[in-house]
């Protein structure tokens, strides 16, 4: 087993190098012109084009290009973002904690949310119930990220002004800026925490709920169909028919008995499920106006900021890959019958 | 537990019904991200919009006057007779947010930091091209003048004189008394000193913490540099109303300094916020969380931003921006194997390199140009309609001419008259570019050729986006036959449209080949009417030039989409200079 935690631990930086790879090829397809035209912030810069290829190297060829970007990398300095206007590690540090704070706010009710209306749909199958949750979660799994968004921004904040968009109440974040509030993790529901502060805490959480419900929407609704078919599965085999045989309530035999094992299938779930959430997380992150990495990423994909894409591409590789090993770990713990050799 | 949560959800209720922000708060969300807090660096109109608030020229607008200038850094100025040197008695007491006090050195430095770092994506030619002379940096010029395989002794030679001129630029006369020398006169350089990046930076503090130290010794290390990457870039070294109190990621905070020379503003606290989403910025507009927001179009102004309940549109018919839109003719197209002129001979196939040359041609190209529509389709009736390539509000400005409308009749008889009637009898063939995603420029391109084309079978115009690099690239090689473009005021002379649009040097004229004796006298004239009691007569000279260009016709102006800015009703103060980057100095506003 160690072994293969090893083995496969080892395969990460692999993964990431040929993601490097393919993000920097994926660049040598626009012409130097074109990616160039991408650094200028006014029109009147466009007539210094050809000094702008000239000092970030834009007319060499991908090898010359990947070697000046590795050799940075391998001294620990990932360069300096367009984007954000400083260096990308710094950008990092900054935003990871924003998203975090977002993806974990969200994770919870995700799960909760899919497990349960996934449950609830199969042991009330073909029921009314059932055909709604069925309904609601082929709406939930299709409508693009950016339309749910889009909605609740204009009604639930626009029409009713309920939460609010953005990290903190504009007010909050002056207030912070000019008072000597700690950033001790980056996260403001724990840093409010930490600086006594509970009002910010709060603030941060009212702000997060909007963002949140928009990822828990978009989903959650995969989790649930797994969970359902899983569930219906599970409550079809023998020893569910052998459970309920000797008279077990069926409360019992659903939560003691099915529940368990369909949740395997389930776990499988959370690489596609992070994919998404991330996917979910970039857009959400630029319509409520919560500058996390998601956002930044956006914005750097639209100007072709390599140095930005680059670092995204390879903390996102890296979350998937560990996130993979996880589960299949998981599955052990889950599951005595499954053996890694 | 039911209990709790309708507490819970009163609090949020009550906590967001309606989040007007506080009376001293100033929060603006734009669209555009901020690319540097470095006057020298700084060149887009979200970084300016903010530099030009912490930081501080010598002169500065006088609200939305563009001719009008107040003593800011300075309190007077005297011109030498022979244009070459400005004298600037400089305000005494000011502090700059360290607490140090502002001195000539300071102003010394912040110039000759432009000069040394010259960044190519920034504005500092604009100081360059009339102080020392040279528009690019050290480095890139000795390149030029000595070429790729220059030995290291002649560079060394080459940057001590461009060293020389840096030091010979500004002088300190005494500590409160500067003198710029100029390369050689400018009519527009008083203009050219309200730019930001003319702003007057803390010498002793900039210096401390690393920047340039004004001296010979390290100022090869900072030719050319990115900016970016150095201590102004983040931090304020003003001695504006305003001081940075931080610039992170997505949010600028700025406040009052407390130890202005000028007097507190009535707004203390400052949010500027950068969101991308339109249609957030709009939310937080109606929900009071936003004083200011960004918006694209007259379109979403009307058909979104008019109906919110206390909401504001500024906007007056007077206002314009501070560009204008043409159509170019080349008189003289360039290049070999020219795509855009067909088979380069009026053979109905294509055109000649003088095509253009014909003036019933031009002619007939305006006449075939539906300004009414672009005014009233495109900008939804909020234009700003160009009788000349200047723009309306600016002095010099000419509004007695006539603008030439569509009228195909008119189109007809000149095209008829041209080249003697062959291109009638032979029809042509050519290619409209424009910049690819330039919905503006491709409207104008399909109304120009709908409307030749439906004169006479045998005319035929291709259209071709191209992308914006090579659209430029084509331009600038001359080589192609008609083609839209606007152009932006670098500074706030009218010579800066005057000059590029119709003098034969000019940096769009030259493009067209279009080379007119008269205009280049009159041009060249105006521009040594450099002192404040000659300026009647400058502007007089453009009225003519304005005048002359209409029967010339070197391009046809159309018309701009009018500016507008969208805020709180409870704003007051605002008003509209196109030559700002924000529009208004936020020590301007104030909250009923």
């Amino acid at each position: 087993m160690l072994n293969y935690i090893i083995r496969r631990a080892l395969q990460i930086p692999l993964v990431l190098f040929v993601l490097s790879l393919i993000i920097v090829g994926l660049m040598q397809l626009l012409s130097p012109q074109q990616r160039a035209a991408a650094f200028i912030t006014s029109d009147k810069q466009i007539e210094h084009i050809d000094q702008i290829i000239e000092k970030y190297h834009l007319n060499e060829g991908f090898i010359v290009q990947y070697k000046l970007w590795a050799k940075e990398v391998l001294r620990g300095n990932l360069g300096f973002s367009r984007i954000s206007k400083e260096p990308v590690t710094t950008t990092v540090r900054k935003k990871l904690p924003a998203s975090t704070e977002l993806a974990l706010s969200a994770f919870i009710p995700i799960v909760l949310v899919g497990i349960w209306l996934g449950t609830l749909a199969a042991t009330h199958r073909d029921g009314l119930l059932d055909q709604v949750l069925r309904v609601v979660a082929i709406i939930g799994w299709s409508l693009p990220t950016f339309v749910v968004a889009i909605w609740l921004v204009a009604w639930i904040y626009g029409g009713l002004g309920w939460f609010g968009i953005g990290r903190l109440p504009n007010s909050l974040l002056i207030d912070l800026a000019t008072s000597n509030f700690h950033s001790y993790t980056g996260m403001y529901t724990i840093d409010g925490i930490l600086n006594g502060r509970l009002d910010v805490t709060w603030a941060a959480l009212v702000r997060l709920v909007l963002p949140a419900t928009a990822l828990v929407i978009v989903v959650s609704a995969g989790i649930m169909r797994v969970m359902r078919s899983s569930m219906l599965d599970e409550l079809g085999k023998d020893y569910v028919r052998t459970a309920r045989a000797k008279g077990l309530p069926e409360g019992r035999v659903v939560y003691k008995h099915a529940w368990r094992n369909a949740l395997i299938p389930v776990i499988t779930m959370a690489g596609p499920m992070l994919g998404r959430m991330i996917g979910g997380i970039v857009v959400i992150e630029l319509i409520f106006n919560f500058p996390g990495l998601g956002e930044w990423a956006a914005k750097a994909a639209l100007q072709l900021d390599m140095n930005t894409l680059l670092a995204f591409v390879l903390l996102i590789g890296l979350i998937m890959a560990t996130v993979n090993l996880l589960v299949d770990i998981a599955y052990v713990v889950v599951d005595p019958r499954i053996r890694y050799e | 537990m039911k209990k709790y949560l309708l507490a819970i959800a009163a609090l949020i209720v009550m906590g967001a019904a309606f989040a007007a922000t506080p009376k001293d708060t100033y929060v603006y969300l734009q669209s555009a991200v901020v690319d540097s807090l470095d006057p020298v660096q700084g060149y887009d109109g979200a970084s300016n919009g903010i530099i030009e608030n912490i930081y501080e020229t010598l002169y500065s607008f006088k609200k939305d006057s563009l001719s009008e200038y107040e003593p800011t850094l300075a309190t007077s100025y005297e011109v030498s007779d022979d244009g070459l040197t400005y004298t600037f008695h400089l305000r005494k007491g000011v502090k700059f947010h360290s607490g140090n006090p502002m001195t000539c050195k300071d102003v010394k430095y912040s110039m000759q930091r432009n000069l040394v770092v010259m960044p190519g994506d920034s504005g500092a030619w604009i100081f360059g091209s009339v102080l020392t002379g040279y528009g690019d940096d050290a480095m890139t010029e000795a390149k030029r003048a000595l070429g790729d395989n220059a030995s290291k002794a002649e560079i060394d030679k080459f940057l001590d004189q461009y060293w020389k001129k840096i030091e010979a630029a500004v002088t300190c006369d005494d500590m409160y008394t500067v003198s710029f020398h100029l390369a050689k006169p400018d009519v527009s350089f008083m203009a050219r000193l309200l730019f930001t990046g003319a702003a007057v930076v803390d010498s002793k503090f900039a210096i401390a913490h690393g920047e340039w130290s004004g001296t010979e010794a390290d100022w090869k290390d900072w030719i050319g540099r990115d900016l970016r990457t150095s201590y102004l870039h983040k931090h304020d070294a003003g001695t504006g109303p305003y001081k940075l109190v931080k610039w992170d990621g997505n949010n600028v905070v700025a406040e009052a300094f407390d130890g202005y020379w000028g007097g507190a503003p009535a707004i203390k606290k400052v949010l500027i916020q950068s969101v991308e989403e339109e249609a957030t910025r709009l939310e937080a507009l109606r929900r009071g969380d936003a004083d200011r927001v960004d918006v694209n179009s007259w379109a979403t102004v009307n058909a979104k931003v008019k109906q919110m309940p206390g909401v504001k549109v500024w906007s007056d018919p007077k206002w314009s921006p501070a560009g204008a839109h043409v159509v170019f003719f080349n008189f003289n197209v360039q290049g070999e194997n020219n795509p855009y002129i067909g088979s380069g001979k009026l053979d109905g196939n294509g055109i000649p390199r003088d095509f253009f040359s014909d003036i019933n041609l031009r002619k007939a190209f305006a006449y075939c140009l539906d300004q009414d529509a672009i005014y009233n389709d495109l900008f939804e009736g909020h234009g700003s309609w160009y009788t000349m390539a200047l723009p309306p509000t600016w002095p010099g400005y000419n509004p007695d001419i006539p603008i030439r409308k569509l009228d195909l009749d008119k189109a007809e008889e000149y095209f008829k008259k041209a080249w003697g009637g062959k291109v009638w009898e032979k029809g042509f063939k050519l290619t409209i570019t424009y910049n690819a995603g330039n919905t503006e420029r491709q409207t104008v391109a399909e109304m120009i050729k709908a409307n030749v084309e439906s004169i006479n079978p045998k005319f035929k115009i291709d259209i071709a986006p191209l992308q914006w690099s090579d659209y430029l690239k084509a331009a600038r090689a001359k080589s192609l036959p008609i083609w839209p473009l606007g152009w932006g005021a670098d500074y706030a002379d009218s010579d800066n449209f005057i000059h590029p649009f119709y003098h034969s040097r000019g940096s769009l004229a030259k493009r067209q080949n279009f080379k007119d004796p008269e205009f280049d006298k009159l041009i060249d004239y105006a521009r040594t009417l450099v002192k404040p009691e000659q300026q009647a007569e400058r502007y007089a000279i453009y009225k003519k030039i304005g005048r002359m260009a209409y029967d010339v016709l070197p391009n046809i102006p159309y018309p701009l989409q009018s500016p507008f800015i969208i805020t709180r009703d409870n704003l007051q103060g605002v008003y509209y200079n196109s030559m700002l980057s924000r529009d208004f100095y936020w020590k301007d506003i104030s909250k009923k």
